[in-house]
């Protein structure tokens, strides 16, 4: 062994075995050449070895430099060095925050990883970019909202000032008196706020 | 485990160990086997089982030392061909605790034959740093070996530590206890 390949600290990530692999190293992989299925099946396993207890990973989680860990396993490595949070592979900068959970297509079924103990980080999502149509959406959105905030505590004044709209809406009425009424009832409530709002000045 | 104490007490040759091991544990009492065993020591039957069945080049591991307690290794390494070490053969000491793999195995030579090299002092500890700070859980039995196999390779000039008989007389037994200064990419020593 020569001592440059020696330095080369742990197991080494999967992309680095797969490139070797394609090169010439004949140790591990020679196993390649006359692939039956269990070989098969043992590599593809080791690919998705927890790089620290060696077993397929659970609750996993993948940190930025690409390298999986379990998520317990992972939490209780940075807990022993809280000053000095280092990718146990690869030395890069790791964290909590800083990893990824991969959730596999039937892990909600299994078990809500959140429910243990360290809670696994979430996952995080960005929205795709907005296209013409999504925004469009978005500004529709946003007249509800402003509607709705407006609308509701000054609606009390809200009725009583429409008299523009309303007499814009006089031709379509099919019924005169119940215009008349309405405004007769509207004009009441206009004085009624106006007599609460100098009550309250005077009180 | 018991697999491994039946094949010592037969006392067959290593090349039988080496070649049954393998496939006996793992193929037919290996789940048994992991599913008894806390996880340290089954991350330690995983690395006995790689290491058994593909060891690097030079290292062999002691599986009767092995077998009578798991959690210390006795592990031969021979010096690489074309190095000061060429044709001679050392003896590594690992220790474990329960601890394993967060905190680092105890490394030491022992035996006869300890390598004189500028960081190995006469009593087989070593100053290297993957064995104290440096040491991450992604390590195995084998990359220390490979880097302590490494580490002699690399050496231009067989001679003691400039502090060994200080060292060796005031030292801990645990080398994990001294406060090792490591200088550049490899080390020198200090209390």
């Amino acid at each position: 062994m020569s001592s440059e390949e020696v330095i080369v600290p742990a197991s080494a990530p999967p992309m680095e075995e797969a490139s070797t692999s394609t090169s010439s190293t004949p140790t591990v992989n020679t196993n390649t050449e006359t692939p039956t299925e269990e070989n098969k099946d043992k590599e593809d396993e080791s690919m998705y070895e927890c790089n620290i207890c060696l077993d397929p990973a659970k609750n996993a989680v993948v940190s930025m430099c690409g390298h999986l860990f379990c998520w317990p396993c992972l939490h209780q490595w940075l807990e022993i060095r809280p000053t000095r949070k280092l990718c146990p592979v690869c030395k890069a900068a790791i964290d909590k925050d800083k990893v990824i959970p991969l959730y596999g297509r039937n892990s909600s079924k299994q078990e809500d990883p959140r429910e243990k103990l360290p809670p696994r980080p979430q996952g995080q999502r960005t929205e795709p970019e907005s296209t013409g149509f999504s925004g469009f959406g978005f500004g529709d959105g946003g007249f509800h909202m402003s509607f709705g905030i407006g609308a509701f505590p000054f609606g009390f004044f809200a009725s009583t000032f429409n008299f523009g709209d309303q007499r814009a809406g006089l031709n379509n009425r099919p019924n005169a008196t119940q215009y008349e009424n309405e405004q007769t009832l509207s004009k009441f409530f206009l004085y009624l706020a106006l007599l609460c709002l100098v009550g309250l000045f005077y009180s | 485990m018991f697999k491994l104490g039946k094949f010592g007490k037969k006392e067959k040759s290593k090349c039988e160990i080496l070649t049954i091991l393998p496939n006996d544990c793992v193929a037919k009492n290996g789940k048994k086997l992991i599913l008894d065993n806390t996880r340290w020591e089954k991350r330690l039957h995983k690395e006995l089982m790689s290491l058994i069945s593909e060891p690097p080049p030079g290292v062999t591991v002691d599986a009767e030392s092995v077998s009578e307690n798991l959690s210390e290794w006795k592990i031969n390494i021979d010096g690489v061909e074309g190095t000061l070490y060429e044709g001679e053969h050392f003896q590594l000491l690992f220790k474990f605790n329960n601890k394993y793999p967060f905190d680092s195995p105890e490394v030491t030579f022992i035996g006869t034959n300890i390598p004189i090299h500028p960081h190995v002092y006469s009593n087989g500890h070593i100053c290297l740093s993957i064995l104290t700070e440096d040491w991450s859980p992604a390590l195995s039995v084998q990359s220390v070996c490979l880097s302590i196999s490494s580490m002699l390779s690399s050496c231009k000039e067989k001679k003691r530590p400039a502090d060994n008989t200080i060292y060796v007389k005031t030292c801990n037994k645990n080398p994990k206890k001294t406060k090792w200064w490591y200088h550049g990419k490899f080390f020198l020593m200090s209390f």
